[in-house]
């Protein structure tokens, strides 16, 4: 699904991130676990092809992406819901979600009801998120912060996706829609995507992730089972808790 | 009469200057010259064929060289500096300015040309006792279509959406699969045709010369920055406002000489109480 060898990110002449190797299957999650400047975020972009300091081995599918720029990637396969929910705040919700509409890629429209389930359309998005119908007219800059968020997933959704990039969809959120995210992540595999999910909330995380690895100045220090992250000594090192 | 044609042109030119910024972050120097490529190529091609179909053939000459050379301006120029500072823009579309107007010397010459109003719009007409020129209220017209057509480009096409996106956040826009670099392309040779289509309409109107990239480009600045950048309403505003007052000073004989001081008046007053301009937002 999504294969990443060897990605170092610089950003002129600091090293950011360093031989970072992750992989991403089908239906499962994988939970970047770390603090606050750990690479974590630089680490996402440079998957997505966001940054030109960004150097290794970027896999969809078996398909190297490494010299595609970032649009390619996203028509590829790969959707990101970035950091702080962000949106575009001059456009509306509903314009907000068209502008990532795409057809599942590989798939024509005939086959678009294989087994990983119908694929994503505004109104889809709408079922998923009543609230966001409801805003569809209105200017996404409006929107509360939880409401925000659910755009921002919506958005990746509309492109219908192999793997999402999540970056801490849950920071700021209050606990039930942190509660509701969760749940929509464990839907979302059911579909096959995969999730790459970067987070310092590691209760939210660890609940739905499948692996965790967990990320210091720049590397993996460690990656194993989610089941097992949750009691680890790494976890209380890195985490503090 | 004379205020509003010449606010017709303006306004052509500055909303491809203001669409230009709005979604490249870069202020481009160049749309004055842009501009001035149009204005001769319309003379040149129109002084040829003659009144009937001269100007017509003209204006679609213009569009397409002054299109081609913006984006070549685009891929050569801005894509290197769209990461750097304005300084560095500035001296980079600088640089383009200064590259087009010996081109036009070499290619045009230096003397003034002319040329009259192609043959459907030549001629006067009396309207509540006032004569107004047919081609006037012909600039006029257009201007008007110009503002509906990219007003309906920006808020009724995918087109336009992805401009818009571009302008709050390119880096997500890209990361949803939109060919960004592609994009820039695009709105770039979109504000070049702005800049040709004002420099092909103002042609039969004025003479047209070597100077009249900066004469342009010093109102277009000034109109972008009273409506405020980005703008399109600003931009209508904006011209009406400066079109009307420079053609005040210019008309009358004590005034003549700082017919342009007028315009800054105006632009100080407007920077004082609202610097993002008129209808423009304040950056955060």
């Amino acid at each position: 699904m999504l294969k990443v060898a060897g990605l170092n990110v610089r950003y002129g002449k600091s090293h950011v991130v360093f031989d970072l190797d992750l992989t991403v299957e089908s239906g499962q999650m994988l939970a970047l676990l770390g603090r606050n400047g750990a690479g974590k975020t630089t680490s996402l972009m440079g998957i997505l092809g966001l940054l030109p300091g960004a150097q290794g081995r970027v896999a969809i599918d078996g398909a190297d992406v490494s010299r595609w720029p970032a649009h390619r990637r996203a028509q590829s396969g790969l959707a990101y819901v970035p950091s702080g929910a962000r949106c575009f705040p001059n456009l509306t919700v509903a314009e907000n979600l068209e502008i990532a509409a795409r057809r599942r890629a590989g798939s024509n429209g005939s086959s678009s009801t294989s087994s990983r389930g119908t694929s994503w359309t505004k109104e889809r998005v709408y079922e998923l998120f009543p609230k966001l119908g409801e805003l569809q007219a209105n200017m996404a800059g409006g929107l509360s912060g939880g409401e925000r968020q659910m755009l921002a997933v919506g958005r990746a959704l509309m492109s219908n996706p192999k793997v999402i990039l999540m970056d801490e969809p849950t920071e700021g959120l209050a606990p039930v829609i942190v509660q509701s995210i969760g749940r929509l992540v464990l839907e979302l595999k059911q579909t096959g995507v995969g999730i790459l999910l970067a987070e310092q909330n590691h209760q939210m995380a660890l609940k739905v992730a499948d692996r965790a690895a967990f990320m210091e100045k720049g590397r993996i220090v460690d990656e194993m089972p989610a089941a097992r992250a949750i009691n680890s000594e790494v976890l209380h090192r890195i985490l503090g808790v | 009469m004379g205020g509003l044609s010449n606010a017709a042109y303006l306004f052509i030119v500055a909303v491809g200057l203001s669409l230009v910024f709005g979604a490249l972050r870069v202020i481009n120097m160049a749309h004055g010259s842009l501009y001035m490529i149009a204005a001769f190529v319309t003379v040149v091609v129109a002084n040829r064929l003659g009144l009937a179909l001269g100007f017509w053939v003209g204006l679609l000459a213009a569009v397409i060289v002054t299109g081609a050379v913006g984006v070549l301006i685009e891929i050569v120029v801005l894509r290197r500096v769209y990461r750097e500072e304005h300084l560095i823009q500035l001296l980079g579309t600088y640089a383009v300015t200064l590259i087009v107007a010996g081109a036009v010397r070499i290619i045009f010459g230096s003397n003034y040309r002319t040329m009259s109003p192609p043959q459907l719009f030549s001629g006067s007409l009396s309207l509540a006792g006032y004569r107004y020129s047919v081609y006037s209220l012909f600039m006029i017209g257009a201007a008007i279509m110009i503002a509906v057509g990219v007003n309906l480009m920006l808020y009724r096409t995918a087109l336009g959406r992805n401009i818009r996106a571009a302008v709050s956040d390119s880096e997500l826009l890209s990361a949803s699969g939109v060919n960004v670099a592609r994009l820039f392309t695009t709105v770039f040779a979109i504000g070049a045709g702005l800049a040709a289509l004002g420099g092909v309409i103002v042609a039969p109107s004025q003479a047209v010369g070597t100077s009249m990239d900066s004469d342009v480009l010093v109102l277009a600045f000034a109109i972008s920055v009273i409506g405020g950048l980005g703008s399109i309403i600003g931009s209508a505003v904006g011209a009406v406002l400066v079109g009307e007052i420079y053609s005040f000073g210019l008309v009358n004989p004590y005034t003549n000489q700082f017919a342009l001081a007028f315009v800054f008046i105006i632009m100080t007053a407007v920077l004082t109480i609202r610097p993002w301009g008129l209808f423009g937002r304040a950056e955060q």
